[in-house]
């Protein structure tokens, strides 16, 4: 018995694994579940935007650029295909104006859309 | 019988990394064998040089998919050696829980590479499963599967509230009890003790000439393990048992890192029960004084090493990353002597390759 069951211990695995439901998500069919703090897509929040600059200066993959003449005339850009999800924007920012959403990235087919102008701010 | 040589790689369909061999046969015997890296270096220590020290924590984390947690961490706690910054208790613990995690995940894909390698695949697809119960647990509590973003210069960027606790303890109740009965069948299944026990057996002396450290160290009978050896908070307030083996073949390899698996889970359980409350990191200041500091601490594969050099501006002067598969790799050509061809695979998984890590 014991040979029996030191030789063929892994038969029981084999069943069970046989009438188990499948542990994959058939997206996107199915519907996919992404935790409360997963750092997805990027949101903007224009009325937040001080145009402080400190989203820019500790992003690690160079994905955000402010060009910036004065306190009151900047525009700032986001290039989504270099970004890398790390989340430094949104814990740098200090007016909550930059942050994740636990939403997936869409692909786009659309070269207009690799430069984002998340905020363009001009001298009244 | 005349002797042939194969290339092997550094494109092939063994490894998931680019790794060149040049084999050494004659018949069914192995004879020798060289390796040439090199093929996915990054530069990451001259970039790390041209980067602030807040950016230069998710650089390091992409030096291996693996182990990304260990990586970040040993570099904050370096900076934070310079600064003379105390890092909150609880940030401690979330760091140590973390790494305990990545050593599970990182040990249960370990075992289904090797199995996958000797044919077991209903063994593979066990553990890559299992392997995402500890996966969930890291998404759920920091928001990245694989590169957590946890990190940041005095303390954590996550933290823990009542609503993780149940879903952290049912995914490790659950991983505890698939892992101890893979583990038992593992332990016995006749096949896997056929295909690896008394290959390539590696003794104390060679591994120390060579440096090797971890779970490949441990199972030749190096007792090693810079958790207990070189404790960096909260490692010396935690009780764990350092798994050693005496034969040095890659069966002790399983057998030590399936009994590391079983001591982290419970490292976790101990880490989630003691949880200091509190804050989960300082401020820290932007610029890091002048001095150079050197902080060993144990990543899944063994000890991870970083040289950090300041000149007092938010740029390193250096930064030196050892990881522990480099060492590991040297040691394979003296593996790859005296066994047969079909043992070339069990060899290869044994050691716990991760090229990227050793290239950087």
């Amino acid at each position: 018995m014991t040979y029996f069951r030191k030789r063929f211990s892994i038969i029981s695995a084999i069943f069970e694994a046989l009438i188990k439901p499948p542990e994959t998500v058939d997206y996107p069919k199915g519907a996919l579940m992404l935790p409360e703090g997963f750092r997805g897509a990027l949101l903007f929040d224009t009325d937040q935007c001080i145009g402080c600059g400190l989203c820019v200066r500790n992003c690690p993959a160079d994905a955000l650029h402010m060009e910036k003449k004065s306190r009151d005339e900047y525009k700032l850009i986001h290039y989504p295909a270099r970004c890398a999800y790390c989340g430094q924007c949104e814990d740098n920012c200090r007016h909550g104006a930059i942050y994740h959403s636990n939403q997936l990235v869409k692909p786009t087919d659309n070269p207009a859309g690799l430069i984002v102008v998340l905020k363009e701010k001009k001298e009244a | 019988m005349s002797k042939i040589s194969i290339p092997i790689g550094p494109q092939h369909p063994l490894l998931k990394e680019p790794l060149s061999m040049k084999i050494d046969i004659s018949g069914e015997k192995v004879l020798g064998g060289s390796l040439r890296l090199g093929y996915v270096h990054r530069g990451i220590e001259r970039l790390a040089q041209k980067r602030n020290y807040v950016q230069t924590i998710h650089l390091v984390e992409r030096v291996c998919g693996i182990c990304s947690h260990i990586h970040t961490t040993t570099f904050c706690q370096a900076v934070e050696s310079l600064l003379k910054l105390e890092v909150p208790p609880r940030a401690q613990y979330l760091r140590a829980l973390m790494c305990e995690l990545e050593r599970i995940h990182s040990h249960l894909l370990w075992l289904g590479i090797l199995a996958k390698h000797v044919g077991l695949d209903t063994i593979f697809m066990h553990t890559w499963h299992d392997r995402e119960l500890a996966l969930d647990v890291m998404e759920e509590i920091t928001g990245g599967r694989v590169l957590h973003g946890a990190n940041q210069i005095g303390g954590v960027r996550f933290d823990l509230d009542e609503s993780h606790f149940p879903m952290i303890h049912a995914n490790l109740e659950k991983l505890r009890s698939q892992i101890l009965g893979l583990l038992d069948i593992l332990e016995n299944e006749p096949a896997l003790i056929a295909r690896t026990k008394g290959v390539a057996p590696v003794s104390q002396k060679t591994i120390r000439q060579y440096g090797v450290v971890g779970p490949v160290a441990r199972a030749s009978g190096v007792d090693v393990d810079m958790r207990r050896d070189n404790p960096l908070p909260p490692y010396d307030q935690l009780k764990f048992s350092v798994v050693t083996m005496p034969d040095g073949d890659a069966w002790a390899r399983t057998i030590v890192r399936a009994e590391e698996i079983r001591e982290s889970l419970n490292l976790c359980e101990m880490i989630l029960e003691d949880l200091p409350d509190g804050e989960v990191s300082k401020r820290a200041p932007r610029n890091v004084p002048e001095g150079e500091v050197i902080i060993r601490s144990e990543a899944p594969r063994g000890e991870l090493f970083y040289y950090l050099r300041s000149d007092g501006t938010d740029q390193p002067a250096r930064l030196k990353i050892r990881t522990p598969t480099l060492a590991a790799l040297c040691l394979l050509p003296v593996q790859m002597s005296d066994i047969q061809v079909a043992d070339i695979p069990v060899v290869l998984a044994g050691v716990d390759l991760c090229v990227a890590c050793a290239d950087r």
